[in-house]
């Protein structure tokens, strides 16, 4: 017993040799939509970047290139993108570029600077990741959702701040540095070598702060443990982490 | 007419409420005079500051007291047998009040800044404890008055943050309609986290009024509301 009639499987038939093709052309069409462009740019060895997004991730690595490189992809093609070159570094501005133009979608980036950089970066939603930098600043911010990972840092300035999203550090505290992580809602992580010295001020709610091996008598609780402040080692660099919801931990590297 | 007589008249002139004959006459001792002119100067400056920064300055709290102090420098200037003379058997009262003072302008000026200070200083204490407005219910009621992080009481800096929000607020509802779903999502969520974090300290504050960490919080996270709002209001 057969469930179609020879006209009926004649067309199942044809629209199975054809389903490749739909498939295919599907893929290709939505890749076309997505835009990519990638530019180059020459720098010094001590350069800033600022990258002010609306949505979507930014991914910074360092190379061993006194260049600047960005890989930006659109999921809009008529997204403007217009890079900046200045005395010190280079400015990507995406809010400005399109400001008054609605909803232009994600945009993410991809860049590649020279180690001793120094970096501005700004999203409204969207993880923000950086790896091995080494400049003067390094400045990460979400306004609402999305993760950061900074890791392989080591910078005089840290700033890491997000509504809702884990905040992970992994680097080094200079000597006279101030480093500030803030988060409303998710876990911030802070791994660090164990000759680390800093003068901690940590806020997060009740019994929400970890210390791990860092911990030691000289550390003083406030607010019924909402708060640890003291000196970790020589206590040289200034360390303020705020959490309105979620964890602090630190970790031994 | 000498010069004194047309300096008398400048407050006039300058008004232009004087006869259209003196107007020309002292318009012709102003062309030839240098001293008239620079005093007509500086009272046309004097004039037009005042114009300029008309209902900028307060009441002065005790006119009364103004006045007699006024009185006092007067009659300080006047020769000393023009002065009131004061008998043996008055009271402290009326030789406080008959006394010469001599004021220098720096003095009259450095009092009358003190009297300002004193005044704001007043007025402040006075708004965060009956101030009006039902924003700061929430920590008013925990009878706190401690200070904040920037040197501000706590109530009145949680007040000017609630209407810093509130016009925030208002610009983000007109716009909220162009958002799409998603970006909503966004917003809402966030905001629900913060609005949380506010909510929590403002509990904490209640329950112990001098809570440093939850003061610290509180103001940390009314800041971030107010930025997040700001971000959006602007799309």
């Amino acid at each position: 017993m057969s469930f179609f009639s020879p006209v009926s499987r004649n067309r199942v038939s044809n629209f199975i040799t054809f389903l490749p093709f739909f498939v295919v052309l599907i893929v290709s069409t939505s890749a076309l939509a997505q835009q990519r462009v990638s530019r180059q740019f020459p720098a010094g060895k001590n350069v800033r970047l600022e990258l002010k997004n609306l949505s979507g991730t930014i991914t910074v690595e360092s190379w061993a290139r006194d260049e600047i490189k960005i890989t930006a992809t659109m999921e809009a093609p008529a997204v403007h993108f217009n890079p900046r070159q200045t005395a010190t570094g280079l400015i990507i501005d995406i809010v400005g570029d399109n400001r008054d133009r609605g909803d232009v979608g994600d945009v993410n980036f991809k860049v590649q600077v020279p180690t001793r950089s120094s970096l501005d970066l700004e999203t409204r939603s969207g993880q923000i990741t950086v790896s091995n930098v080494q400049g003067d600043l390094l400045r990460a911010h979400v306004s609402t959702s999305g993760d950061i990972t900074l890791s392989g840092i080591s910078a005089a300035r840290v700033f890491a701040s997000n509504t809702t999203g884990n905040i992970y550090f992994d680097g080094d505290f200079a000597s006279g540095g101030t480093y500030e992580f803030k988060s409303g809602r998710g876990t911030i992580t802070l791994r660090l070598p164990a000759n680390c010295g800093f003068h901690l001020v940590a806020t997060a709610p009740a019994e929400k702060i970890k210390m791990g091996e860092f911990w030691h008598n000289g550390l003083k609780k406030m607010g019924e443990g909402r708060r640890i402040i003291g000196d970790v080692g020589d206590g040289r660099a200034s360390v303020t982490i705020m959490n309105y919801q979620g964890d602090i931990n630190f970790l031994r590297r | 007419m000498n010069c004194e007589k047309y300096q008398d008249l400048l407050s006039d002139f300058i008004d232009g409420s004087l006869a259209s004959q003196d107007q020309k006459s002292i318009e012709a001792h102003l062309s030839a005079c240098g001293v008239c002119t620079e005093v007509r100067g500086d009272l046309d400056a004097i004039v037009t500051y005042c114009y300029e920064h008309r209902g900028e300055y307060d009441a002065v709290p005790n006119e009364r007291a103004l006045w007699l102090r006024i009185s006092n420098l007067i009659e300080a200037e006047l020769p000393p047998g023009s002065r009131t003379e004061i008998p043996q058997n008055a009271g402290w009262w009326f030789r406080l009040m008959n006394r010469s003072l001599q004021v220098s302008l720096p003095q009259l000026a450095a009092s009358m800044i003190a009297v300002a200070i004193i005044v704001s200083v007043a007025t402040t204490i006075g708004l965060s404890r009956f101030g009006s407005g039902g924003e700061s219910t929430g920590l008013r009621s925990s009878g706190l008055t401690t200070v904040a992080p920037n040197g501000q009481p706590l109530v009145e800096r949680y007040r000017q943050q609630q209407q810093t929000i509130d016009y925030w607020n208002q610009r983000v509802e007109l716009n909220k309609t162009r958002w799409n779903p998603q970006m909503r999502e966004t917003f809402e969520r966030n905001l629900g986290v913060i609005d949380a974090a506010v909510n929590d300290s403002l509990s904490q504050l209640n329950q112990n009024p001098h809570d440093e960490v939850s003061e610290e919080i509180l103001n940390a996270a009314l800041n971030d509301k107010v930025e997040l709002l700001r971000e959006f209001a602007e799309l």
